[in-house]
């Protein structure tokens, strides 16, 4: 993979919402996307296409050349599934911090009190983490948290699995037990779109089993958790995430955050990341 | 700087927490259950989340991210999500001197041998905002950029001004025993008023 920040793809607008052309900005750039006879565009302030994918209900830009095809999502495409335009939330941090807090299972008992977490179960179990060589991809897998309401569809607290998966520097998918069909796994996506180093617009997509909740509790839903989450994330010091160790201290709990802290530097990713301690 | 008053006490009692910035330093300020004041670096060494959105339970601030929980001294006693680990001590918050003495909170970020200053007998009044440097403000008033400045008058007010950036700072006001608090809030408000109409 590409350290250079231009070669990677970008989650830029949702489909369904391109009737009408619009400006948004991309790496600090302005840009400009719409719809038309021959599907979904991006084009740069010169005017000029770049190169685009429809995937996962989205639009998907990148203002350089892609070094290789955006990731897929096999299990997002079982029969039966919904799937969920949640819409975006535009909030003032790196978009690296916003995708390592998606990363994170310890604050649910903090932030998302009594919805993902309890105070009374904090405790996060060792699991397991690794990079995936062939795909460069991180994961982490046989991450078990106690979750007093997992989803809109869960009655009662459950004991939740969790795998993570990060495809792109800006991106992270998250499996996670579905209540009614065990066996199963619950698709959530965090699609970051880095507006500027400490400014993004973060993109949740759901592909889930659920047949009795409504559309609009489940974006409801999903809107309370990446509320909570938006006032941790404009709260932090300093705002791109630093890179080097010695600034923030690590624990077991964090292996996840520190793989892809490892990981952005290794590839030399680092648009909205602190290279230098402050 | 020497001691600057950070705020008033009345503003935080025990159990809560506040942002306090003082010459662009970002500071958690908190008050324990039994009355003791402390003032860190408004950054959880964890991950970096502003520790003035904490909360406070008995003794101890914890984070509102991940729950880690500090003592007085600002070392790490507990972290959630390994309820067994005895955290290393290397794991704490930055902490500066700071003391509460006549109803109002003293920090100084640098250590410090003297006592913070006195307030001569008075009362805490209240806090204001001024849209000036701290400097503009103590020579508006005619008064050196001591910790406290004797303004006088029927209630004999004295103010303390904390720095917060070239264009802010907060005025802390005291008065004489048995003042009547709406003729001083007149006098400060107009004051105020007069600083923010030269300034402008």
């Amino acid at each position: 993979m590409s350290g250079s920040p231009e070669n990677h793809w970008y989650c830029v607008a949702m489909l369904s919402g391109l009737a009408e052309a619009r400006k948004t900005l991309l790496l600090g750039k302005e840009i400009t996307v719409g719809s038309g006879a021959d599907g979904a565009w991006a084009k740069s302030a010169d005017g000029s296409l770049m190169p685009v994918i429809e995937r996962f209900g989205h639009l998907w830009a990148c203002p350089g050349e892609p070094k290789k095809d955006l990731f897929s999502i096999p299990e997002a495409d079982g029969e039966g599934r919904r799937l969920v335009d949640v819409g975006s939330v535009r909030v003032r941090c790196s978009p690296l911090r916003a995708v390592e807090n998606f990363l994170d299972v310890a604050h649910f008992p903090f932030v998302h009190t009594d919805i993902l977490g309890t105070e009374s179960n904090a405790e996060v179990d060792r699991y397991k983490v690794e990079v995936r060589e062939e795909t460069d991809e991180v994961w982490a897998t046989k991450v078990k948290f106690h979750q007093p309401q997992a989803a809109m569809s869960a009655t009662g607290g459950i004991i939740t699995e969790y795998m993570y998966r990060v495809p792109e520097p800006t991106c992270a998918v998250l499996y996670k037990t579905c209540p009614p069909r065990p066996g199963e796994w619950d698709v959530i996506t965090l699609f970051v779109q880095p507006l500027t180093e400490e400014w993004c617009e973060v993109w949740p997509w759901m592909a889930l089993y659920d047949d009795d909740s409504t559309l609009s509790e489940m974006v409801s839903f999903q809107q309370l958790i990446f509320m909570q989450d938006r006032s941790i994330l404009e709260n932090q010091i300093p705002k791109k995430l630093p890179l080097d160790p010695g600034l923030e201290v690590p624990t077991q709990a964090d292996l996840t955050s520190v793989a892809y802290r490892r990981w952005l530097k290794k590839t030399g990713y680092s648009y909205g990341a602190q290279l230098v301690a402050a | 700087m020497g001691w600057i008053a950070g705020g008033l006490c009345a503003d935080v009692p025990p159990g809560t927490v506040i942002p306090v910035c003082i010459g662009g330093v970002d500071l958690a300020v908190w008050c324990s259950q039994t009355g003791v004041y402390s003032a860190w670096a408004d950054r959880c060494p964890h991950r970096g989340m502003r520790l003035s959105h904490g909360f406070v339970r008995g003794e101890t601030l914890s984070c509102i991210y991940h729950g880690w929980q500090y003592d007085q001294s600002g070392s790490c006693i507990y972290i959630p999500a390994h309820p067994q680990l005895t955290p290393p001590r290397t794991i704490c918050a930055t902490s500066y001197p700071c003391a509460s003495r006549d109803g109002a909170i003293w920090i100084s970020l640098a250590a410090s041998d003297e006592s913070p200053p006195e307030t001569g007998g008075r009362e805490p009044v209240r806090s204001l905002p001024f849209a000036g440097s701290a400097e503009r403000v103590a020579r508006f008033v005619d008064a050196d950029l001591d910790a406290l400045a004797v303004l006088g008058g029927e209630a004999d007010l004295a103010v303390a001004i904390q720095p917060v950036s070239d264009t802010a700072c907060m005025v802390h006001a005291f008065a004489a025993n048995g003042y009547d608090p709406k003729s001083v809030s007149v006098q400060l408000e107009s004051m105020r008023g007069e600083f923010e109409e030269l300034a402008a």
